[in-house]
């Protein structure tokens, strides 16, 4: 049982890191970047491509978080800051966002082929034991970078004027960019957070799913689910919670249902969450239900 | 198509007739072409007809599409999950259970739309983002349920049945699952351009972009919005039940991906229009046939293209032809019409009184005004009204207003005293917390604003709700929605409709002459995003007076208009209660309302002051202390 409890935090705190880099930059804009999976792919690539170049891994884990930030904010760029100028209430950046994970997807498939690569290990041949339960390092680390993580995140957002600001613009970007917030820039920043996050969640799974360009979808999808089911478009540290319980329950349903189960346990999960909380379980309000403004006359 | 529209809502239809003829004859030529086209088809190679079949498959998805995104605005990612039914359905059963393929087609329409119905119910109350994730959510679950059920096959999937032969007779049109493809793509067409040329697309467009004013002016806006979902639901249920046909159904042509791919499709071709998304279609589902490079390659070519088409042609391919083609056009025929309507727009006008046929007259059997008896009926009632937004203070307390039949009332009071507050909780877009409101001796506390519209209740916003890319006589239309029986039923068959022809000469019509009573006479063609804010209320006016109500609730009437027109407003309210219409009036300029109430309420701080006439009103010390400043 506890081993199901932590193996489950350890997964869980990669969905959420993954949940956390989509809600992030969803605060800020109020959009949903589909390319958020191929971040982290990113990250997880360039780590296996330089590590195998034969250099030491930790410089490869620096290069590819900063490649994570900058293919983030080349995302704002291209991809969101474009529609977003034309119609701040256009859908167009589905669209677009999509487009810019596939360019991203199939460029890393063209360099590096379709094939998975080796990974450092990092902390993950290490074992340690806690009671009756076995952790590998890598585990261990990613539960602890993820509650580090997230306590930053929070004192930042709520005690420095960056974070109030980036609050201000999630709440009313019009108001704050007349009192002289610049939005562009706040926006940059949280996407290079978010990126920043994608690719710390890379760096702490690639170990067990070694390097593949493809991967990027199946932890976009995840992430997606983390930060639904947490209401992670509220508060981004909801995503995190949202994705340590999804996680504890997707480990939980493969060791209680059948081995599989993990493939369609948690679409079942977020489906319940919302029918009964569309909200999602740890969120005050949801901002989705206010997207559009509502016209002076309707008051 | 869009200009050939717009012409025929001239004022008199008969101008029009030989345009629509005219429009009509290349329709048919236009159906001629594309059935000769077909014979082609049925008659190519596989390779090529394989290629134009899976484009077509896609054409009827995005037209599903489009009618919920375009028409209503919302963007609905679970057009694949739908496909994913038709197709699974028809695989399925033929494979398992030996069932005639076709016996299946009212089962596939059916079970889709009635998830759409589902799906449409659960999250339509709110629109927007949570709509599209909602959607997108379904299609998820879908395509794991395809992954991991036993009687889907999994990830191998299974092959769909082959489609029966054609009898003998019948041989020399070729294959017959082309010619059942491509005339499903056709019967798409006909039905999304149906609706576009029908009444039904303003009302459609005024759900989009301005539902209270579609809510005032009766429309059902979610029920509307869950059938056409439905109807969208259900195409792509057909759309999936042909693909079947095509071969192997497997869970990765149904996914997440796929729904944006339609997505993709009209906004490259050009959403709300009607031959955008299949160009956007032919151009998604051809790309990897044409461009035969490198596979990754391709995709990364793919994906850049996708993004270049949202970001630099936010309108599509045919957004960007018809600005092309508007700009050629536009010079010398605008400018003539430009000049004229610049002048004082009362001018022009003509007031109500002087045009019997028009708008307020038709067989209106109203109680007389100032007759005895009918004048003590209080027609609209308000008691112990309690309101407050959100945790604030209460916005109204305990308020009682009581409005004789026949009489306009006015209502003012400083600035958030509540008046507009009333006048939403009267039209029932507020529930209030506590009190009770009746219309016509009705009770009114559980009737949605489009309720109470039905029940002779109109009402105009502050800030006009109008759908600003359509004309100001198309926004009239949906003032007039209550007034054509069965327009939904019809919409889809319109033009081709007898009645609907003539239906739609008289709406245009009344729409025009309810313009030229109101004093925008010379705005009738003209956009709104195009006129000036007075137009913009003299517009709402004319949409809600095209309805013959009994009762309207004017909010602000007069701001924005200059003193002429403030002039000729005051003659058209007069002439409206000539005719026994009832008011209410909530207006800052009392030298215009004054003269022309019967009573006013005064409100401060959310408390009726004084109920009186309007030199009592004016006498009295407490309301030229509050409200007129002494």
């Amino acid at each position: 049982m506890l081993q199901i409890v932590l193996s489950g935090l350890a997964i869980g705190a990669v969905y959420g890191l993954v949940g956390m880099a989509l809600a992030i930059s969803f605060y800020v804009t109020r959009v949903i970047n589909f390319a958020q999976g191929q971040l982290m792919m990113v990250a997880i690539m360039i780590v296996a491509a330089i590590t195998a170049a034969g250099y030491s891994a930790w410089l490869g884990v620096i290069a590819g978080l900063i490649c994570a930030c900058l293919v983030a904010i080349l995302s704002y760029v291209i991809a969101v800051r474009p529609i977003l100028a034309f119609d701040r209430f256009s859908f167009g950046w589905l669209v677009s966002t999509l487009g810019f994970a596939v360019v991203v997807e199939n460029i890393a498939a063209y360099i590096w082929g379709p094939t998975s690569r080796a990974f450092p290990p990092i902390l993950h041949h290490i074992s340690i034991h806690i009671g009756s339960a076995v952790l590998t390092g890598q585990q261990l680390l990613a539960i602890a970078v993820a509650v580090l993580l997230t306590v930053a995140f929070e004192l930042v957002r709520k005690h420095t004027l960056f974070g109030k600001l980036g609050m201000a613009i999630a709440s009313d970007p019009e108001m704050a960019s007349a009192i002289g917030a610049n939005t562009a820039v706040v926006a940059i920043a949280a996407f290079a957070v978010s990126g920043l996050f994608a690719g710390i969640a890379g760096v702490l799974i690639g170990p067990s799913t070694f390097a593949n360009p493809y991967l990027g979808n199946t932890f976009g999808t995840y992430g997606f689910i983390a930060m639904m089911i947490g209401g992670g478009t509220e508060k981004p540290v909801a995503a995190m919670l949202g994705g340590l319980l999804l996680g504890v329950l997707a480990e939980g349903a493969n060791a209680l249902i059948d081995s599989q189960a993990s493939d369609w346990f948690p679409f079942l999960v977020l489906v319940v969450v919302l029918i009964f909380t569309p909200k999602g379980l740890f969120s005050s309000g949801n901002p989705l239900l206010r997207l559009r403004p509502v016209p002076m006359a309707q008051r | 198509m869009e200009g050939g529209r717009t012409k025929s809502f001239r004022a008199d239809a008969l101008p029009a007739a030989p345009v629509a003829c005219w429009k009509r004859s290349a329709g048919y030529v236009a159906v001629a072409a594309y059935l000769v086209l077909t014979f082609f088809v049925a008659q190519s190679s596989l390779g090529v007809q394989s290629l134009v079949l899976v484009a077509a498959v896609f054409g009827i998805l995005a037209i599903s599409l489009d009618l919920v995104a375009g028409m209503l605005g919302l963007y609905s990612l679970g057009q694949a999950g739908f496909f994913a039914i038709g197709a699974y359905l028809t695989a399925i059963a033929a494979a398992d259970y030996e069932v005639n393929p076709f016996y299946l087609l009212p089962v596939v329409l059916v079970v889709a739309a009635l998830a759409g119905i589902l799906i449409g119910a659960t999250s339509l109350r709110v629109s927007g983002l949570y709509f599209a994730i909602t959607t997108f959510v379904f299609t998820l679950v879908l395509t794991v349920l395809a992954t991991d059920l036993k009687i889907t096959r999994g990830t191998q999937g299974l092959l769909g049945p082959t489609f029966p032969d054609f009898p003998e007779s019948l041989e020399f049109l070729g294959t017959p699952v082309a010619w059942f493809v491509m005339i499903a793509l056709l019967l798409a067409l006909l039905l999304a351009s149906g609706i576009r040329s029908s009444p039904l697309y303003p009302v459609l467009l005024s759900i989009r972009d301005a539902e209270p004013f579609a809510q005032a002016a009766g429309v059902r806006t979610s029920a509307i919005k869950i059938g056409v979902f439905a109807l969208s639901a259900a195409m792509a249920g057909v759309a999936g039940w042909l693909f079947a046909f095509f071969g192997v159904v497997s869970p990765g042509q149904f996914d997440w991906a796929v729904s944006l791919n339609i997505l993709v499709m009209i906004l490259v071709g050009g959403i709300n229009t009607t031959i955008g998304p299949v160009i956007g279609a032919v151009f998604v589902t051809m790309f990897p046939a044409v461009v035969n490079i490198n596979p990754w390659l391709q995709e990364v070519l793919y994906g850049a293209l996708s993004i270049l088409a949202i970001t630099v042609f936010p309108e599509g391919v045919v957004g960007l032809a018809k600005r092309l083609t508007l700009k050629q056009s536009k010079e010398s025929p605008q400018t003539a019409a430009h000049s004229k309507p610049h002048g004082p727009i009362g001018g022009e006008a003509v007031p109500f009184s002087k045009k019997p046929a028009s708008v307020v007259s038709t067989g209106e059997v109203s109680v007389d005004a100032g007759t005895g008896a009918a004048d003590k009926e209080v027609i609209v009632e308000c008691r112990g009204i309690v309101f407050g937004y959100g945790q604030g203070p209460k916005v109204l307390r305990n308020v009682d207003l009581a409005v004789k039949r026949g009489h306009i009332h006015g209502l003012i009071g400083p600035n958030g005293s509540g008046k507009s507050t009333l006048a939403n909780i009267i039209a029932g877009r507020l529930r209030p917390h506590a009190g009770t409101t009746a219309v016509k001796g009705i009770v009114a506390d559980g009737l949605s604003p489009s309720g109470r519209a039905r029940l002779g209740l109109r009402r105009t916003f502050q800030a006009a709700q109008l759908v600003r890319e359509l004309t100001t006589s198309q926004n009239v239309l949906v003032g007039l929605y209550t007034r054509v029986p069965g327009l939904i039923r019809r919409a889809a068959f319109w033009s081709l409709l007898p009645s609907g022809r003539r239906d739609g000469a008289w709406l245009q019509a009344q729409a025009s002459a309810a313009l030229q009573a109101a004093g925008a006479g010379g705005w009738i063609d003209r956009q709104v995003r195009d006129v000036p804010h007075g137009v913009e209320q003299l517009t709402q006016l004319a949409s809600v007076c095209v309805a013959e109500p009994e009762i309207i609730i004017l909010d602000e009437p007069a701001t924005g208009l200059s003193a002429p027109e403030v002039e000729h407003l005051a003659r058209i309210l007069s002439g409206l209660k000539a005719r026994g219409v009832t008011m209410i009036i909530i207006e800052h300029q009392t030298r215009f309302l004054f003269p022309l109430c019967d009573q006013i309420t005064v409100l401060n701080a959310g408390e009726v002051i004084l109920t009186s006439t309007a030199d009592k009103v004016r006498a009295d010390p407490l309301v030229r202390q509050v409200y007129l400043g002494e």
